[in-house]
């Protein structure tokens, strides 16, 4: 065992009692969430202006993004983490809720409740069939299978565009829950919010859940998990329904939110992006996909704004954060991702314990 | 007379040129405790997996409850009825230790993932359900302050154990336990033998165990099945086996 002293790191937080300093803290947190979109929208805090840099050069269009995003990353790491498979094709299920919503919404003229389910559906069906060649293959070979998978669905989208569209893409127009038009950024915040906290809370219920353990269970050790009874291909295309579901839904979001969509707003490094928020956050870890899409979707931006306030830095500053920014943040993303697979397979939750338990010991002689 | 709740007739199991398992018959009878034993590579493992359904057998037959479950796949002879636990230990790491043996109640619920997810009553009441099964079941094992840990960090008897209480915990009537007491203390296999034989009397299960031991083996059993080289070589009780020149041949390597 190369675990530090128990006395360094308690290897197990106690079980957390509903004490009232938990209540406070929850109860700030719903009030920040609350406040966070007329913050960011009118700029001021109570009146007093703020500057974009005290912003950190955020707006509400990036928060919800990273909601959407969210979704995105937490039917993945479901996938990936919990029940064990990698898919390079989860980006082109946000294309298969996209096509739904075209045809749903755009053609049809049907309303945005009734996109979002017919986006379930066909998500889920069409994870079922993408999850098929988990059947037979494993591994690589699996991951491959879904990368053809992400082909072949971008190619329909493409067909589709172009024989009903144009080169423009396809338009979505006049998102509404019933009487409420999502015609605001801060409307669609608080939707984009619940959804993500159902979400959240419906995953998080699922792992604790029969089949959700059993899933679990799969990952661990597929033998054993079959000898407890478990039809473990019937749980795979289970799996796969849920988080293809979830990412379709996602993506007819993401297409009515950016009002347009084309078969290229879904391409292969749209897919690895999900792959990078889960790592960063830490495989399997629920909490892990909401910290990876969030660094994922604002890091670039808060960059941005350091860009803005170099002024007379030095030269290198100047070079990265202002010439080269693009490259810059892809360079750093990569790195980050090469580091923490090699040396924090949990994502940077994982990386920040060690390092701080490397300090403690550090310390300690 | 009644059927016996597993037997396995002519069974042949080959891998390639490899014998592996060479025309078997074997019985356990409902509510006894079976062994199979032998030396290193005599089949004892294959047998447990042809009967498990982990293995598909080259022929002959296995019947299990009335029903013939040869080549089934093996999460069907799970829900038939056989629960079992692995020679090299197979637990879930990523699971708490309540939560491994919390698993081994996958086929008692019936709630599905959107039931799971909204928690539905039924997923509630299951749970609910299995949960204080599981409390018992780690009581009964003597380990409910280790409830919360990770497999990892118990030792491996002790991981052995909740392997067992994951068996335990599986609706089942016949209990495949491979070398149930390896790397145990002569205190922890005593503990073993005395908690298999009250699994026995308070919850009615049968047992068919690998086991290397031969004293706890002969103290244990009701019957033993000795196996060599994929065949099998005696039957019977444990004291007629214990003096049956060709076991003693097959264990001290003398003439056959």
């Amino acid at each position: 065992m190369t675990e530090a002293p128990i006395t360094a790191v308690p290897r197990r937080p106690m079980a957390k009692a509903w004490t009232a300093s938990r209540a406070i803290l929850a109860a700030l947190g719903i009030a920040a969430l609350i406040y966070l979109p007329f913050l960011l929208t009118e700029r001021a805090v109570f009146g007093v202006p703020l500057s974009n840099g005290m912003l950190l050069n955020l707006g509400i269009t990036q928060i919800n993004l990273m909601l959407i995003f969210m979704l995105g990353a937490l039917s993945l790491n479901f996938l990936t983490g919990c029940a064990g498979l990698i898919s390079i094709g989860h980006g082109a299920f946000y294309a298969v809720g996209a096509m739904t919503g075209a045809v749903v919404g755009t053609q049809w003229g049907l309303p945005l409740p009734v996109v979002l389910v017919a986006a379930a559906l066909v998500g889920a069906l069409a994870g079922v069939i993408a999850g098929l060649p988990s059947l037979r293959v494993r591994g690589l070979y699996f991951v491959l299978s879904t990368l053809a998978a992400h082909h072949i669905i971008i190619f329909i989208f493409q067909e589709y565009q172009f024989e009903f569209f144009d080169v423009a893409g396809v338009p979505y127009t006049n998102p509404a829950l019933g009487p409420m038009a999502l015609d605001t950024p801060i409307r669609w915040y608080f939707f984009l919010l619940v959804l993500v906290i159902a979400v959240y809370w419906g995953l998080s219920n699922i792992l604790k859940s029969r089949e959700g353990r059993a899933m679990r269970a799969m990952h661990d050790h597929e033998l054993a998990a079959t000898a407890m009874g478990a039809d473990v291909r019937i749980l795979r295309l289970k799996a796969f329904a849920l988080s293809s579901a979830i990412a379709a839904v996602a993506g007819a979001l993401y297409a009515y939110y950016l009002t347009n969509a084309t078969s290229e707003s879904f391409g292969i490094s749209f897919a690895i992006q999900f792959i990078a928020m889960i790592i960063i956050g830490g495989l399997g870890s629920l909490p892990g996909s909401l910290f990876g899409a969030a660094i994922w979707l604002l890091l670039p931006s808060l960059i941005s704004g350091l860009a803005a306030n170099v002024g007379d830095a030095p030269a290198l500053v100047r070079v990265l954060l202002v010439d080269n920014r693009a490259q810059f943040v892809q360079a750093l993303f990569g790195s980050l991702v090469i580091v923490l697979l090699i040396f924090a397979p949990g994502g940077l939750p994982d990386l920040s314990r060690k390092l701080g338990r490397l300090f403690a010991r550090e310390r300690g002689q | 007379m009644t059927e016996p709740l597993l037997s396995v007739d002519s069974l042949d199991m080959r891998f390639g040129g490899i014998v592996a398992l060479d025309h078997i018959s074997l019985t356990a009878e409902k509510g006894a405790i079976t062994a199979l034993i032998g030396p290193n590579g005599a089949g004892k493992t294959t047998m447990f997996n042809c009967i498990t359904g982990m293995y598909r057998p080259t022929s002959g037959s296995i019947r299990f409850a009335g029903r013939e479950v040869a080549g089934r796949p093996a999460f069907e002879i799970a829900r038939a009825g056989v629960a079992r636990t692995f020679q090299n230990l197979a637990l879930f790491p990523g699971l708490t230790v309540f939560e491994n043996i919390l698993c081994g109640a996958y086929l008692k619920g019936s709630s599905g993932l959107l039931q799971g997810a909204l928690r539905s009553r039924r997923s509630r009441r299951e749970e609910h359900e299995a949960e204080a099964e599981a409390w018992d079941i780690l009581g009964f094992l003597g380990m409910e302050d280790l409830a919360a840990s990770k497999p990892a960090e118990l030792p491996y008897g002790q991981q052995k154990q909740v392997e067992f209480g994951r068996a335990l915990m599986q609706k089942s009537q016949l209990v495949l336990l491979d070398e149930p007491m390896a790397g145990m203390s002569a205190g922890e296999k005593k503990a073993m033998s005395d908690l298999i034989l009250r699994v026995r009397s308070d919850m009615g299960k049968s047992f068919l165990i690998v086991e290397h031991d031969i004293p706890v083996v002969m103290e244990l059993s009701d019957k033993i099945v000795v196996l060599n080289f994929g065949r099998k070589i005696a039957d019977g009780e444990p004291e007629a086996v214990r003096n049956d020149p060709k076991v003693i041949a097959a264990y001290i390597g003398g003439e056959d």
